[in-house]
């Protein structure tokens, strides 16, 4: 069965698109122009839940692979596949987003910003993890080393973070005042973007895993 | 048995002298290259001197790692030596004990070559330097051995590896880098020990995931 033929999941993404073309309605009109950045600023309300939706996916590979380990259940590794691939993709976008802030504001598209700059790691990072996935041979050890790879991967992080971050001390971090001094009229529209984000993120999890479950259910027939 | 394994790994490296000879071979030639690539000033080259030396060290690295479980391939080796009654923890332990050995020994080569070639000066007392220099070497070959353990059974293993490993270094490369800096411009220990405590907590982490998951690596 197609994962949109089921009346919930088509139901679900009619909602989503409504909510996604409500948020850019409410991101471009109702929120409040910032001084020195303008519009530049607005890239914010999707940057930030971007980004937010990449280390998420990233962190359930790591969960689902540490599950793949522990249960030796295939499920778990197309889930952790299905949210490196989300994953991969937000990174790609972050990625896009934050040269596109960062050019009007800094006056150049990159800069060695920290966050960036891990972020940009870890998409390399995964360069290589779909690469051992492709070339990895048999499937029972391909899922395996995907799993610890994901592992190895998220637990670099924090360490990639504090040592690019004090690589390059004088480039600082985002200048963004502090979420809690942020105007009202920023951080409402904020958060409804970081939740639709999150929202999303689920329903491209389930939709991804879904087709997984189907290759894997048509290749396992054909054998 | 943890001592017999290593003894195992450099006996046989000792016989065949394939990854010490493939590795300082390897870096004398990318020494050669960066003397004949660089018409700069003196003080210029020996700001980059430290970024230069420890880019050749990691590529020469990845001719050890990918060698370190590639000849265990032959005859279906690496099979019978995790069939043997030892802890799969152990293995990764001597595999990454034997590589820093290897990284060492190509190190003895490569610096002087380095020094001389380049016409850098070194006057800095030695310890601190050889204390960096067993942190970064400990620090590449800890997520090094993990890592090459992964890619050794996969097709394009020799492209895989450092594909890899490159992006996940990236902490190593950066702390050893900028303490090999501060050590040669003679800067207080206090300045850079942050880097050493950033290879330290690396080394440590890596160290004893490589340990925990090389179980799963080696599972058949």
């Amino acid at each position: 069965m197609r994962f949109f033929d089921k009346p919930i999941n088509n139901s679900l993404l009619s909602i989503l698109i409504s909510l996604f073309a409500i948020n850019l309605h409410i991101i471009i009109s109702h929120t409040p122009m910032i001084p020195q950045q303008h519009w530049a600023q607005k890239i914010f309300y999707l940057h930030v839940p971007v980004a937010w939706t990449a280390f998420l996916s990233y962190f359930f590979v790591m969960v689902f692979g540490i599950m793949y380990l522990v249960k030796k259940d295939y499920c778990w590794d197309r889930l952790g596949q299905s949210a490196a691939e989300i994953g991969t993709l937000f990174t790609a976008l972050v990625l896009t987003t934050g040269p596109i802030w960062a050019k009007p504001i800094w006056g150049k598209p990159w800069i060695w910003e920290p966050r960036l700059t891990t972020t940009l790691i870890l998409f390399l990072a995964y360069i290589g993890y779909f690469m051992l996935r492709e070339f990895g041979g048999h499937p029972e050890r391909v899922a395996r080393y995907a799993a610890i790879l994901g592992i190895i991967a998220f637990v670099d992080v924090p360490i990639i973070f504090l040592s690019v971050k004090f690589w390059t001390p004088e480039i600082q971090s985002h200048p963004q005042v502090e979420m809690a001094q942020q105007p009202g009229g920023i951080l409402g529209p904020f958060f409804f973007s970081l939740a639709l984000f999150t929202i999303n993120w689920l329903m491209m999890l389930r939709f991804r895993s879904h087709t997984l479950n189907i290759k894997q259910k048509l290749l396992s027939d054909h054998v | 048995m943890l001592v017999n394994l290593i003894k195992k790994e450099l006996l046989i490296e000792l016989r065949s002298k394939q990854i010490l000879v493939s590795m300082a071979a390897f870096g004398l030639s990318v020494v050669l290259i960066f003397a004949f690539s660089f018409s700069v000033s003196q003080s210029i080259l020996e700001t980059f001197a430290p970024g230069l030396f420890w880019v050749l060290i990691l590529f020469t690295s990845v001719l050890g790692l990918h060698r370190l479980f590639d000849y265990e391939k032959e005859f279906d080796a690496f099979s019978l030596v995790i069939g043997a009654p030892v802890d799969r923890g152990t293995i990764y332990i001597s595999k990454w004990i034997s590589g820093w050995i290897y990284l060492v020994v190509a190190e003895i080569i490569i610096i002087p070559l380095f020094v001389l070639f380049l016409q850098l000066r070194w006057t800095q007392p030695i310890l601190p330097g050889i204390g960096i220099l067993f942190l970064g070497n400990s620090g590449i070959m800890a997520i090094g051995a993990l890592i090459s353990g992964l890619a050794m059974r996969a097709r394009m293993s020799e492209v895989l590896l450092p594909v890899l490993l490159f992006p996940l270094v990236t902490p190593v490369l950066i702390a050893v880098t900028k303490a090999t800096t501060a050590y040669l411009n003679a800067q207080p220990f206090i300045l850079w020990q942050f880097w050493v405590l950033i290879l330290a907590s690396f080394t440590v982490i890596f160290g004893l995931l490589g340990y925990l998951l090389f179980d799963h690596v080696t599972e058949e």
